[in-house]
């Protein structure tokens, strides 16, 4: 323990050594360059190190999965689009697409919607109940997808009938006199998808409220008060004085929660991996890498979900900018 | 210092021009990455890691370490948890341990079509001491016909587990062909009890459960060709054989009335709760088909453990006809040699000696695939019933799921027999899509 503790700290010791000489070399070295250049060159130098990380770390890797995409399980051979065709061709693919795009359209909004709500809502309550509430609702955030994955196992658990019901819905419903239902295995309108989606939000919603509830705080009292003096109702306060004023703050959630569920992982793989029809591409990758070996299938799906992700980036950098912009 | 738009796409694009010229073309070969022969190796440490049972494990280390140090041998032997990727991994790496203990032909495979392991010739491994291992356990470990991997434990599947007392009681009796079986099934149904005790649900592994029944069925209905020619997909998912083992894992498990809960429940019950009621006096479920391992208290209630045999029951998974070939389902962990150096190789002799349990058999569930073992060691009757019926196979076959390639032996055979054990599927598409998930290469 001790030799781990002592390890550790010369590490960082060795590290942050390493890159103040790195600096100084680098300053040395522009030093070395005649008058004007000089200052020409130094900013490129001394971005120079954090770019190269970024390129080794970030685009280098993305660049070989585009590579590996296009090879064999191994990644020894190429086989073309053969990776791409054989999974868009394949019926278990094309529903674990479509899977992942419900859980896009359907967690993001509520996510950014029960955040709102509960932002304003709090927002009314007398501060130590706001911080108390706020407290409660942003728990769940701290709780890991697999510590989820057991709460909420314990409230969708089944036994079969006549057996005590240790599952919190199943517990409810046979009380009422119901028969019990594995929960998690009714696919009729994906309802077991929305099931883990009901997971995510859970563990989402803290974060949405915490963001939007700082938006709400910060519209200026002024345009709600002349909004009231001409007569506008609480409604119409909320709908066209409050939310255009944190518009930018719900996008960013919105898109951040947008990106999150493109990559959920975890929450389906702990619960079903994937059964029942509730199979989404972060799963199908990992099972494809880990449990199938299957580079380039992996690959692909990597790839499919990169270039679904980068229009959504474009769009949040652009609307970074533009919030800068207007600040 | 800004950029203009046009120089910054230009600059963007010469930087992704120039890492796709780094980057393509460079894909791994095979052949080059390995060798690991010469690297590591003769370091005078023979590594072994394996991911045996950690009761297993702990009994088979202090007998291996106390061998060694009468050998003179230097021995670091580790247990670790995804022996499969790591084993891979550190192929890749060039840095193989000396010996590894695989619990899957599947993946001795995949080490072997990457140009490692070393045949375990007679020189290495002395036929003498390996004559009497039980049969089908050798070919386990083997690679078209190549011995790469020695099995040095066993586990057994072909076990039917009941309640002891409640079954003397009602007099019942084990049965002695699949037809008897069946006829079992539907006394106790008549008698106004639960058959069989099931469950599949297992985590991200849910289905699993299913997959022994299908490779109990067809080695018994196929008999032993067959059933390897289905693990290489040789004879189909979609083929007579399998139908046929299908219709009887669904008239005999699936029918209702013959499970808790009926066929709906089979996927969300744990498999390893399927059997908690029963040990009740008036048991809720009679027959629980499981592998030897089960008998533990992380499935068994305590008092049940505690006193296996007076609780505990257990019947080998009957054969077809009686008489008649009787294959047993099993698995167990194969050393594999992966660094040939003297160490090493005397190494695989102390894995190979029929003494090797000798530690690990009273503390924990290992059975020894030697049939001259001594069982008095074995920490009670029922394992000594257990090895028994593992003794009896003609021959033992290697879990089956275990041998087929990940997509399909840890994917799609879990996930279609899951679809189709809770009705999202009817048996035609569940064998196809099986057919289709295989691998091309």
């Amino acid at each position: 323990m001790v030799l781990k503790i002592l390890n550790t700290l010369i590490t960082v010791g060795v590290g942050i050594l390493a890159a103040l000489v790195l600096y100084w070399l680098l300053n040395k070295l522009a030093e070395l360059l005649p008058g004007p250049w000089e200052d020409r060159v130094k900013p490129f130098l001394y971005i120079l190190p954090a770019y190269a990380a970024l390129v080794f770390y970030l685009v280098y890797p993305a660049v070989q999965t585009v590579v590996f995409s296009f090879a064999n399980p191994t990644s020894t051979e190429w086989v073309g689009w053969d990776n791409y065709t054989q999974l868009l061709q394949s019926e278990s693919f094309q529903d674990t697409l479509f899977n992942t795009l419900l859980w896009m359209i359907v967690v993001p909004v509520v996510v950014v919607a029960l955040g709102l709500a509960m932002a304003v809502l709090a927002d009314r309550l007398n501060p130590r109940w706001e911080s108390t509430s706020k407290t409660v609702i942003f728990l769940p955030m701290a709780i890991s997808a697999v510590g989820a994955g057991v709460v909420w196992g314990l409230i969708y658990d089944y036994r079969p009938e006549g057996r005590e019901q240790i599952g919190l819905q199943n517990a409810i419903i046979t009380a009422l006199g119901f028969d019990p239902v594995a929960w998690l295995q009714v696919d009729e309108f994906h309802i077991n998808s929305f099931f883990l989606m009901i997971m995510l939000m859970w563990a989402q919603v803290g974060f949405s409220m915490v963001l939007l509830s700082a938006a709400v705080k910060g519209v200026p009292e002024d345009t709600l008060e002349a909004a009231r003096i001409d007569g506008a109702n609480e409604r119409d306060i909320f709908f066209r004085v409050v939310v255009p004023q944190i518009w930018g703050t719900v996008l960013t959630v919105y898109v951040t929660t947008l990106i999150g569920v493109m990559k959920i992982f975890d929450i389906v793989y702990v619960m079903t991996n994937g059964g029942f029809n509730t199979n989404v591409v972060g799963n199908e990758f990992f099972n494809q890498l880990f449990s199938n070996f299957n580079n380039g299938a992996a690959a692909a799906i990597v790839v499919m979900l990169m270039l679904a992700t980068v229009p959504i980036m474009i769009y949040q950098v652009r609307n970074f900018r533009r919030e800068e912009s207007m600040a | 210092m800004r950029l203009t738009a046009k120089r910054r796409r230009t600059a963007f694009a010469a930087t992704a021009a120039a890492l796709a010229l780094t980057t393509t073309g460079c894909l791994g070969s095979s052949d080059d990455g390995g060798g690991g022969g010469e690297s590591g190796g003769d370091d005078g440490v023979v590594e072994i890691i394996g991911t045996t049972d950690p009761l297993v494990f702990d009994g088979l280390k202090a007998k291996i370490e106390e061998e060694a140090e009468a050998a003179g041998i230097e021995v670091d032997m580790q247990r670790v948890d995804n022996i499969n990727q790591l084993i891979l991994t550190r192929i890749q790496a060039g840095d193989p341990p000396d010996i590894a203990i695989i619990p899957q032909p599947g993946v001795i495979k995949q080490i072997v079509d990457r140009g490692e392991g070393v045949e375990l010739t007679d020189d290495i491994v002395p036929a003498d001491m390996i004559s009497d291992m039980t049969p089908g356990t050798l070919e386990a470990g083997q690679i078209d016909g190549t011995q790469y991997g020695l099995m040095i434990s066993m586990n057994v599947k072909s076990l039917v587990f009941t309640n002891k007392q409640a079954w003397e009681e009602a007099g019942y009796e084990a049965p002695e062909t699949l037809d008897d079986l069946a006829a079992l099934t539907e006394q106790i149904k008549s008698d106004g009890g639960t058959p069989w005790c099931f469950g599949i649900e297992s985590g991200a592994a849910t289905g699993w459960p299913a997959t022994d029944w299908f490779e109990d069925l067809v080695m018994r209905y196929g008999g032993a060709d067959v059933y390897n020619q289905w693990v290489t997909n040789e004879v189909k998912f979609d083929s007579d054989v399998v139908r046929q083992a299908a219709d009887y894992f669904e008239s005999t498990v699936l029918t209702e009335g013959n499970v808790p809960g009926g066929r709906g429940s089979i996927a969300s019950v744990a498999f390893g709760d399927a059997e908690d009621t029963m040990w009740e006096d008036d048991p809720g479920c009679w027959m629980f088909k499981q592998g030897n391992f089960v008998v533990s208290a992380d499935f068994m209630p305590q008092d049940v453990v505690d006193n296996v045999d007076e609780r505990v029951g257990v019947f080998g998974f009957p054969p077809a006809e009686a008489g008649g070939e009787n294959p047993v389902l099993g698995g167990g962990d194969l050393a594999t040699l992966l660094e040939d150096n003297e160490d090493s190789r005397a190494m695989m002799e102390i894995l190979a000696d029929v003494d090797l349990g000798t530690t690990a058999a009273p503390e924990s569930s290992f059975i020894s695939p030697h049939t001259e073992f001594d069982n008095s060691l074995y920490p009670s009757e029922l394992t000594r019933q257990i090895a028994d019926v593992a003794y009896q196979a003609d021959p033992f076959l290697f879990d089956g799921s275990d041998q087929m390639p990940g997509e399909v032996g840890a994917g799609s055979f879990w996930k279609e027999m899951t679809a189709w054990i809770s009705e999202q599927q009817d048996l035609d598409t569940t064998l196809t899509n099986i057919d289709d998930s295989w691998p091309s290469s």
